[in-house]
């Protein structure tokens, strides 16, 4: 699916992110608070869901070559983290979502692990 | 998509209109005659101009009017009897996509540009400007990366020495959460620009910043460097922290003395060295408790070196 019908699917809001950027197709979505349970990902997911909202989740994206990341729960998110994620060039998503309820939507809708390094 | 394509569709979205438009255009008054219109257009080889009337845009003439006026006698009148009144216009500030829809649906050829605040010309705007202003930025946008990238991944092809290598250094600050990640942020991109395997340096980006992470949380301060050679790609971080009792114990999956706050911020969960550990071909855990920890990590880019 296209990142903007991701946005649909979730009732996010785009936080950053051009329309061109939107269009970006994604299959693979990793889930956790914990960056590091991110980062063992063998293949780098496309997406990352959420429930951090620090300047970490912009970074770990950039780092792992991951295309957005959604934060849940509708955390608040810091005017910093925007502007980082601009520089970085990556796709910024709020939810009110849980991050259970975001998982099983994106399941739902055909979207899947990436898997883990071991 | 090819990825040309799509700068262009990104430049369309980014691109406002005062980024592209022809400044300081001709402009006619609409008391000149059209025999003098004739000239100018002739003259200055364009195909319309603005009609300004005390600074204000009251109309535009275009070459369809003078052929108009020229066909049925070309009787010399003044501009503003032929012009066309009120032109629809376009803001300064307008992105550069909204005007192609102007285009598109108006099927005129040029709009006056003027200052939303307060309604002066500031340029004109025509499909021949848009295609030029597209093709210079889309040159410049391509070109400023092309060339680092092509400068920097043949450093080792255009230098000629017997052994050849890239030092890059960062300095890491204990407890600094904000730039926590900066350095090995950096770092991928200047691989990338090296030119290095994007799996090499996705590998590094990944051990790198959980590397940096530990210095951030546990230590004072920490010196990163990155030797680069075209064999190996590698890692020494060296910091001035509590340093680590039991390395064999560190090592294992899940264990962690990190602090609840690190915790929260979704690190210091025991898996940080073990992710290094996946990414590395080589590791060196070395420490002294109240000193402080070396790590060193290699990755080797060709193959061959990977059965020594």
């Amino acid at each position: 699916m296209t990142l903007s019908a991701l946005a649909e699917a979730l009732s996010a809001k785009a936080l950053h992110g051009s329309e061109e950027e939107l269009q970006q197709e994604v299959v693979t979505v990793a889930a956790s608070d914990l960056m590091s349970d991110i980062l063992a990902r063998l293949g780098t997911p496309d997406v990352m869901l959420t429930g951090l909202a620090t300047l970490q989740v912009v970074r770990t994206s950039a780092v792992a070559g991951i295309k957005a990341a959604v934060i849940v729960r509708g955390k608040p998110v810091e005017e910093r983290l925007v502007e980082l994620a601009r520089e970085e060039d990556i796709v910024l998503m709020s939810t009110d979502l849980s991050l259970f309820e975001a998982s099983g939507r994106l399941y739902a809708a055909g979207m899947r692990s990436a898997a883990v390094r071991t | 998509m090819d990825p040309r394509f799509a700068k262009t569709r990104e430049l369309l979205y980014q691109l406002r209109v005062a980024d592209i438009i022809r400044r300081e255009p001709i402009v006619t008054h609409p008391d000149q005659m059209m025999s003098e219109l004739r000239a100018i257009l002739r003259d200055r080889r364009i195909s319309g101009t603005p009609v300004v009337e005390d600074g204000r845009v009251v109309g535009i003439i275009s070459i369809e009017d003078l052929i108009g006026w020229l066909s049925s006698g070309g009787q010399d009148c003044p501009i503003r009897e032929k012009m066309t009144r009120d032109p629809e216009v376009l803001y300064a500030d307008q992105l550069l996509v909204q005007t192609i829809q102007h285009f598109d649906a108006s099927g005129f050829g040029r709009f006056p540009v003027i200052d939303r605040r307060d309604g002066s010309l500031i340029g004109i705007m025509t499909k021949g400007a848009i295609i030029e202003g597209l093709l210079g930025k889309l040159e410049h946008a391509l070109r400023e990366e092309e060339i680092r990238q092509y400068r920097a991944s043949h450093i080792f092809e255009d230098l000629t020495a017997e052994y050849k290598e890239i030092y890059l250094t960062y300095e890491v600050k204990g407890k600094d959460f904000d730039l926590a990640g900066k350095a090995s942020t950096q770092m991928k991109r200047n691989l990338k620009r090296l030119g290095i395997h994007p799996d090499i340096a996705h590998r590094l980006a990944i051990a790198s910043y959980e590397a940096e992470m530990n210095v951030v949380i546990y230590a004072d301060r920490g010196v990163m460097e990155y030797r680069i050679t075209p064999q190996e790609v590698s890692l020494r971080i060296r910091d001035q922290g509590p340093g680590i009792a039991d390395i064999e114990k560190a090592m294992r999956p899940g264990y962690s003395t990190a602090a609840d706050w690190v915790r929260e911020l979704g690190f210091g969960a025991g898996m940080g060295l073990q992710n290094i550990k996946k990414c590395a071909d080589r590791m060196d855990l070395r420490s002294t408790p109240g000193v402080g920890t070396t790590l060193k990590i290699r990755i080797f880019t060709r193959k061959a070196n990977e059965t020594e």
